[in-house]
């Protein structure tokens, strides 16, 4: 865990570059190219020094820096793993490929670029914190700018929009913040790993009301079933970069958020949970979203409906539990963000080029195989077959490829009513935006191409849980 | 003790929910500030020593814990800002429909919609009418109301 200076550092980074750089944007005006540019160039060292990161968690274990210089467990830690890594990168990808879509379009508020920042390092930060609290805080950063996000260009039903968005989220996060101090309160601690061992010799009853509370507030971030309500009435509403943001890097945080609380922090609530819960649940979420999306027509209530559906496949991978629904769920979020940030940019062009970016993106949710949503089908389905009994593993085997098929038919829908449309009257959009939505989508196909990368990513994030839960 | 804090608590959630379920927006952002102080409330009973304030130099005695504390200090001014933000929006609302009810602000909005889907349809002449049938009792509805 010590190391040299350098590893010190290497977590500051990915969180402190955007920070900084967004306290000092937010004086300059946004609208300026070169600003834009100043705040891409912010994100893309975060990234870099994400990779950085990733690459030295992936070698050499855990990377962790206690602020300033207190001894360990008294001050406050960042803590990067390789499960916080592989989340991070993903999000700041998928921010970064938003903002540069945006420039590509042209800015219209001063503060843009420097609120974009803030989601980031909010998102970094939250993905490499080891503290409960300080999640919470890094939590409220990104929420608070993406709540003005939402509202970005100020069209009525946009800030209407961000009003809901505000409201049910911050009801999640009071509810988060109660289940943090009921954490605290029977555990003494703040630390995720301190606390992860004392809940495991704690009675189940005190720590199950806690659990119910944090992972209710995790379903409600992240859309899911029960909790769904307002997240197509947002995801429609707001302008295409901003609800890639949203799908894409935003909603992270709710399977981040059950990953490391339940599955690291809480392992014997989320099981008592998994078996009927989880996997009824997952099932009947990934159905509706599927069957709600069919039933839509404008492209992006259709892509909202999926993102729900979508969510439930990281559900049933992580109710399985074990190392390979945790890997699987690891690698179903990172490649569903990605799918995500490719349909909803891809919804406010037009052309050739972006009709194929797009229908890999579909391909990718479909789980076709030169995508990456192959990989992370597959995943899926060897978590699906290692769960114990024949009849359970059948049932969901059959629910991923109904799950699979539903979302064929619905991208296609889409694709066909969107993009293959004779004497398509529309403007194709700026030639920049195209390009930069056709190279995610090359992405998507590479990665799936060559998932070894990803895999093993998802693998040693998985390796983190398990060893954590002890 | 114990029974008093969560009476308190439970009150002062339950008025927030009840507010958050309001038509009234202003009342939302109300219900929200309620709901956010019932969460630092909880913070500062979720210490886990009662006594003395915990400032140097420390008189014999139990301490209060200043690790809530902190946390609640925090919590406040998140919550703080956040509602600062929340009026604001409301403000921005009321300024273009000249009212804080979710529901007429919502009417209004349909109504703008369909008068812009109308004047960019009807020139190319298709698929107007099973939308607008689709529309059309909904929007009566509202209104009667």
């Amino acid at each position: 865990m010590t190391g040299s200076a350098a590893s010190h550092v290497l977590p500051v980074l990915p969180v402190g570059i955007p920070w900084v750089l967004a306290a000092v944007l937010a004086l300059l005006d946004g609208r300026r190219r070169w600003v834009g540019l100043l705040a891409a160039g912010g994100l893309a060292a975060s990234l870099a020094s994400l990779f950085w990161l990733a690459s030295v968690v992936l070698r050499e274990g855990p990377v962790s820096t206690v602020a300033g210089g207190w001894p360990e467990n008294v001050g406050i830690s960042l803590r990067a793993d390789a499960l916080g890594a592989a989340f991070a990168l993903v999000s700041v990808g998928v921010i970064l490929a938003s903002l540069l879509y945006e420039l590509a379009l042209g800015v219209r508020w001063r503060a843009f670029p420097a609120l974009v920042l803030l989601v980031a390092a909010g998102l970094t930060g939250l993905f490499l914190t080891g503290d409960v609290f300080n999640f919470y805080v890094f939590f409220e950063i990104s929420m608070t700018a993406s709540f003005i996000l939402t509202g970005y260009r100020e069209a009525d039903y946009q800030v209407r929009g961000a009003f809901v968005f505000a409201v049910v989220n911050l009801l999640g996060s009071v509810v988060f913040l109660i289940g943090i101090a009921a954490l605290y309160s029977i555990t003494g601690s703040l630390d995720m790993r301190i606390i992860a061992q004392r809940t495991d010799v704690l009675e189940p009853v005190s720590v199950i009301a806690v659990a119910t509370l944090i992972f209710a507030a995790f379903f409600l971030k992240l859309g899911l079933f029960p909790f769904h309500f307002w997240l197509p009435a947002v995801y429609v509403g707001s302008h295409p970069p901003v609800a890639a943001i949203l799908s894409g890097a935003l909603a992270n945080i709710g399977g981040y958020g059950l990953l490391r609380f339940g599955a690291g922090i809480m392992p014997r609530e989320l099981e008592l949970g998994s078996t009927a819960v989880l996997v009824l649940g997952s099932a009947s979420i990934i159905i509706y979203g599927a069957l709600q999306a069919i039933s839509r027509r404008d492209t992006s209530e259709v892509m909202a409906y999926s993102a729900i559906g979508q969510a439930g496949y990281v559900i049933l991978a992580l109710g399985v539990a074990g190392p390979v629904g945790y890997a699987a769920a690891v690698v179903y979020s990172v490649v569903n963000s990605l799918n995500n940030g490719i349909v909803f940019l891809a919804a406010g062009l037009r052309g050739p080029l972006v009709g194929g970016a797009f229908a890999v993106g579909a391909f990718s949710i479909a789980g076709v195989p030169p995508a990456a949503g192959f990989v992370a089908k597959i995943a899926v389905f060897k978590a699906a077959i290692a769960e114990g009994p024949l009849l359970a593993s059948l049932a969901l085997v059959a629910l991923v490829f109904v799950g699979g098929a539903l979302s064929f038919l619905y991208s296609f829908q889409v694709y066909q009513r969107r993009f293959m449309r004779p004497g398509d009257g529309g403007k194709p959009g700026p030639r920049a935006a195209r390009l930069l939505v056709a190279a995610l989508a090359a992405l998507v196909v590479l990665l799936g191409i060559w998932p070894e990368p990803l895999v093993s990513l998802g693998e040693a994030a998985a390796a983190v849980l398990a060893g954590g839960s002890g | 003790m114990i029974l008093y804090s969560a009476l308190v608590f439970a009150t002062i959630f339950a008025s927030g929910t009840f507010l958050l379920l309001q038509r009234d927006l202003l009342r939302v952002v109300v219900g929200i500030v309620l709901v956010s102080n019932s969460a630092v409330f909880f913070i500062i009973s979720a210490g886990l020593t009662r006594g003395a304030a915990p400032v140097y130099p420390l008189e014999s005695g139990p301490v209060s814990d200043p690790l809530v504390q902190a946390m609640a200090l925090t919590a406040l001014v998140i919550g703080f800002g956040v509602a600062g933000l929340l009026l604001a929006m409301v403000y921005r609302l009321y300024v273009s429909h000249g009212t804080v009810d979710g529901e007429e602000i919502a009417g209004h909005e349909m109504r703008q919609a369909e008068a812009l889907e109308r004047a960019e349809r009807v020139p190319e002449g298709e698929e107007v009418p099973a939308e607008e049938q689709d529309a059309e009792p909904a929007r009566e509805g509202r209104e009667a109301r």
